[in-house]
């Protein structure tokens, strides 16, 4: 998988490459450029078909619009990477905390409720039986 | 936690709370007189009981003294004051109490981000790239999302130019206009002063454009001009102090003055 990554990669920085040398040919222009110019337009068509080629192996590949948001701002897409592991964290605290609250309160319940009301909570458990699940 | 219930106060009064405690949800030992005996005729006979939620899975609990049928029926064993009771949700191995980052296998990518202090900009994530990347793609209308609200109409596929094609890219000698100059302008990089001060001694200092060397002198006498005004000022300050018609002077030299006689 990393491979056909690294192959969109490549062809992207070649092209990039080349149309920075275009715009140094273009930013003073001589009459001896011309040839060198028409060979720059020649490669960005030839980039865009090897670019063009790399999006039938990427087809399955899903990227978050949220990240073009960032990248639009001028900010580093890895900051969103970052904040999606914080907050993923930040929730898993929040419901384990919620979790071993409600366990607290299950087992606090079912201890109170057997001094008050002993008889039916012995119906309770002959009910569940085995069936009740661990608390 | 604490049950409140102002009657339950000894063994005698447990008893009397049970029979208020059934009473609130029903009891099986008085069970409601037939309509018959009440002079309305023949009623209609019970209701079945109603089925259970889950179809009664899992082991037939023991018979009790409410005589709830065999099967898993928790349900129908609510004609007691469990009338409420349903079959549990099934259990996950997977919950909100594990962790799911190691559960996932993403402490490396955690510790890679989370870690180490990673940089705002967008030209730290791509330092080779060309042009002014950290502006918003707004300024220029250059933003990935115009893209994909807006795709550009294309062709089908991309066929090299022909030679009458390239005819129309023939250009005119000499250098662009100032404005048209974007592609050598990169983000300032931050340098040490330490490896400045040295590179200025050793390193020969690279050509500049002349619209650049332009640029800086006047970025230099702008500069200036500001440090002259204030330096000339305090110098005037400096000068007005040690005065004789400076009145804080004399007013000092007289108090001075007076304190020898």
């Amino acid at each position: 998988m990393a491979e056909k990554f690294d192959h969109l990669e490549e062809h992207l920085e070649k092209f990039v490459e080349n149309i920075r040398q275009l715009g140094i040919i273009v930013s003073d222009f001589q009459p001896s450029s011309q040839a060198g110019l028409n060979q720059k337009l020649n490669f960005i068509v030839t980039g865009l078909q090897d670019i063009d080629k790399c999006r039938q192996q990427l087809h399955d590949i899903t990227v978050p619009l949220e990240v073009f948001e960032y990248i639009d701002q001028g900010r580093n897409p890895q900051l969103y990477t970052k904040e999606c592991l914080e907050r993923a964290l930040a929730k898993n605290e929040q419901v384990k905390g919620k979790i071993d609250t409600m366990k607290k309160f299950k087992s606090l319940l079912i201890q109170e409720l057997s001094k008050v009301f002993p008889e039916d909570m012995a119906k309770y458990w002959s009910i569940w039986g085995e069936d009740h699940p661990p608390s | 936690m604490k049950v409140i219930n102002a009657r339950h106060r000894d063994s005698a009064g447990a008893e009397g709370t049970m029979e208020n405690f059934t009473a609130l949800f029903g009891a099986q030992a008085d069970p409601p007189p037939p309509p018959t005996a009440l002079g309305f005729g023949a009623g209609k006979p019970p209701p079945p009981p109603p089925p259970p939620p889950g179809g009664g899975p899992g082991p037939a609990p023991p018979p009790t003294a409410a005589s709830a049928p065999s099967g898993a029926d928790k349900s129908a064993a609510g004609c007691g004051p469990f009338y409420l009771m349903r079959e549990l949700p099934g259990s996950t191995e997977l919950t909100g109490s594990t962790n799911l980052i190691t559960h996932y296998n993403l402490e490396h990518a955690y510790n890679k981000f989370c870690g180490k202090k990673v940089k705002e900009k967008l030209s730290n994530f791509l330092p080779d790239l060309p042009g002014m990347i950290d502006l918003p793609g707004s300024h220029d209308n250059s933003s990935l999302r115009s893209l994909i609200e807006k795709p550009p109409i294309l062709g089908g596929s991309f066929n090299p130019i022909t030679g009458t094609m390239l005819a129309g890219f023939r250009l005119h000698t000499g250098p662009l206009p100032e404005q048209c100059r974007l592609m050598h302008i990169q983000p300032p990089k931050k340098k040490n002063k330490q490896k400045h001060k040295q590179s200025r001694t050793q390193d020969p200092v690279p050509p500049e454009t002349p619209s650049d060397s332009d640029h800086k002198k006047k970025k230099k006498k702008k500069e200036e001009d500001p440090e002259r005004k204030r330096k000339k000022k305090e110098k005037k300050k400096k000068k007005n102090r040690h005065s004789p018609d400076h009145p804080g002077v004399g007013s000092s030299q007289a108090s001075s003055s007076s304190s020898l006689r």
